[in-house]
């Protein structure tokens, strides 16, 4: 396997977030400052978005058309339709005084979520909020679609997750321990809930059985978790090590010996695989983007050195192409064959 | 990677934090400084970075009060650390209520946070018309005053002379190393406020031999406080304000060596065991065999310390302070010479 750098883009800082549109035409890229930045395939500037004051927070696009949520720390969401042509003036939602620092799109792009403070907010495509979940003690720090049920979301705030459907006012389901969680992820089969939480742990919750597993072990926080799309294998990352459980089976990882991915000199901190395939992207702090084939070896498949530690990483939608983010403002594009 | 000093301001309402923190923000010092205020803050300043949030605790290992940390502190400064226009400190500001324990502990037990942050200190502001009232019935003043590395006795021009010398006392029971500035309208040189250095263990082995000499806590009958019928403690010779009594600081000195390992045996069990009730420990070791130096501090069961350079021609004398809830002085002086060789 080789990585072949394909074009490099700069954005004004440590880059946050990269989101391929649905096509894989267009890639926003969020620095935590400054203009918020539309790629096009080649690596072109298409568009300069304005940036949300102090910080920025998310740009994500919808799952199915060219359409593009900004947010950030003015507390405003920005809707940008149709970014393939020029863009036009984006419907602006404020939501109120505070940090939005995530956004996510349903599986079905009907509706929209972010977290103002306590609150998980939903709005509708055209920007109106239609659901306000508040019931959380402290303030959301991630929430995820469920994959197959796109009425359903699940929120971390405080120690576990909190399911929501839209529609209900209080939760249906909580998931409670008694520490704090950070990151949320769904397998794609919808089976799997996981969290990464403050102690270096991970809480999976298998919906098939109700059933809650901690796995604990971890030298560091865990800072980064990717299912592969075919919801058998869940990779964590926040150490040296990228650590892949294997989620088959009636029990699942519980009981089993993870493979440990080795290659980074500094914390693996961004974790990506490309659909339908088992190649897993990691970024390290160490400035190194590597793929591994955990199914057939644990050590490094192809890597690129890049000039500082990488933030983000994301696979095109439908080639065999790789972005990738660092602390100084990079963005690479680069060639995995 | 150079870290960010973080002072923690901290003090009951109404004590001057706030004019304190105008004070900060607005001389002329070249600081680029962040502030994180309590949500309830009223902050007018608009050139600085001011951030408003909720004190957020993390609770982990079934809640243990040594290993809770501010969750909306890491939220918000690990934001804030991406940006290339970063700042030269952070100025946390609790509310009245807080306990300052594990806005320190997300310093010392949160990773990235530890990389890229040190606390510089924890400066306390007193009311000093008013602070004998919250000493004796709230848990959180008597804490804001035992964590302190500096305490701001404010209001002064409220108070005669006697009464600032007895509440002075007082304080120091509580607190046997903190530095106490006498203020009003929260009026101080800054850099008696914003490099202190108090977590610096380089510092820890400056303890001022006049701290040790704190034997006991102040009885309280020391307070300013007029009984009445409808006082709840025991009157007569001794007064018992259970609150107070509790905290204070005993120091310990001696001349000599100490059995390393009977030293790191004896601690490491003292904060296993009494962690939650010790809030700051400071320390100068004479390790036998050692030329040099030992120093250490803690806060509950964290604890760190370092190689302090050559005793040379000093003295080799021990000092250890601990300041905390429920000390047993005879007990921790034992335990302390117990380790001499």
């Amino acid at each position: 396997m080789e990585i072949q750098k394909l074009i490099e883009a700069a954005a004004s800082e440590h880059v946050l977030g990269l989101s391929w549109s649905h096509d894989g035409a267009r890639l926003a890229v969020t620095p935590s400052e400054g203009p918020i930045l539309v790629l096009d395939r080649d690596g072109k500037i298409a568009a300069e978005l304005p940036d949300h004051g102090l910080g920025n927070g998310a740009a994500v696009f919808h799952p199915f058309e060219p359409k593009l949520a900004t947010c950030g720390t003015d507390g405003r969401i920005r809707l940008y339709e149709n970014l393939c042509a020029p863009p036009r003036p984006p419907r602006e939602i404020t939501l109120g005084k505070g940090w939005l620092e995530r956004l996510a799109w349903s599986l079905d792009g009907a509706h929209l979520a972010t977290a103002l403070g306590r609150r998980l907010l939903i709005l509708d495509e055209a920007g109106e909020i239609t659901h306000e979940f508040d019931a959380h003690k402290s303030s959301v720090c991630d929430f995820a679609w469920n994959p197959r049920q796109p009425e359903e979301i699940a929120s971390v705030a405080d120690g576990g997750a909190t399911m929501w459907r839209l529609g209900e006012e209080a939760p249906f389901a909580r998931f409670d321990w008694g520490g704090a969680s950070l990151l949320a992820c769904w397998s794609p089969d919808g089976r799997w809930l996981v969290t990464g939480d403050q102690t270096p742990s991970v809480h999976l919750y298998d919906f098939t059985r109700d059933y809650p597993l901690h796995i604990q072990g971890y030298e560091t926080k865990v800072k980064a978790l990717a299912f592969n799309s075919a919801s058998r294998k869940l990779a964590t990352g926040g150490g040296r090590l990228v650590t892949v459980w294997n989620c088959t089976g009636k029990t699942g990882p519980e009981g089993t010996i993870p493979k440990q991915l080795e290659g980074h000199t500094g914390d693996s901190v961004a974790l990506a695989y490309r659909r339908g395939s088992d190649w897993l992207a990691s970024g390290g702090t160490d400035g190194r983007l590597i793929v591994f084939e955990p199914e057939s070896s644990t050590r490094p498949r192809a890597s690129l050195a890049l000039d500082a530690g990488v933030t983000c990483v994301a696979w095109h939608p439908s080639e065999p192409l790789l972005a990738a983010g660092t602390e100084s403002g990079a963005v690479e594009l680069v060639a995995v064959t | 990677m150079t870290k960010v000093p973080v002072t923690i301001l901290t003090g009951f309402l109404g004590a001057g934090k706030t004019t304190l923190l105008n004070r900060i923000l607005t001389e002329q010092h070249g600081q680029r400084i962040a502030v994180i205020e309590n949500e309830f803050g009223e902050i007018g300043i608009d050139h600085e970075l001011v951030v408003q949030t909720d004190e957020e605790i993390f609770e982990m290992n079934n809640g243990c009060i040594c290993c809770t940390v501010r969750g909306d502190l890491i939220r918000i400064l690990g934001r804030l650390m991406k940006r290339k226009d970063k700042f030269d400190r952070v100025l946390v500001e609790t509310t009245g209520l807080a306990d300052p324990g594990p806005v320190v502990q997300t310093f010392f037990m949160d990773d990235d946070m530890k990389e890229q942050f040190f606390v510089d200190a924890i400066v306390t502001v007193v009311d000093a018309k008013h602070i004998l009232l919250h000493l004796d019935d709230s848990d959180e003043a008597l804490e804001q005053v035992a964590f302190a590395d500096v305490l701001l006795l404010n209001k002064c021009d409220l108070v005669d002379t006697a009464a600032l010398d007895t509440l002075e006392r007082r304080l120091r029971g509580i607190n046997a190393l903190a530095k106490i500035y006498r203020t009003t309208n929260s009026d101080i040189a800054l850099d008696k406020v914003l490099h202190v250095g108090g977590f610096n263990l380089d510092h820890a082995m400056e303890l001022d031999p006049q701290f040790l000499e704190v034997e006991e806590t102040p009885e309280p009958d020391h307070h300013d406080h007029e009984c009445t019928e409808e006082c709840d403690h025991e009157h007569g010779h001794h007064h018992h304000h259970h609150h107070d009594e509790s905290v204070g600081s005993v120091g310990i000195e001696a001349e000599g060596d100490v059995d390393g390992r009977k030293l790191n045996a004896w601690l490491s069990e003292l904060v296993r065991t009494q962690g939650q009730d010790i809030f700051r420990t400071k320390g100068v070791f004479a390790i036998a065999g050692n030329p040099d130096r030992i120093i250490f501090q803690g806060v509950h069961m964290l604890i760190d310390g370092a190689n302090g350079g050559p005793w040379g021609d000093r003295k080799r004398v021990n000092k250890l302070v601990f300041i905390g809830r429920h000390l047993d002085r005879a007990a921790l002086n034992a335990g302390f010479r117990g380790c001499l060789v």
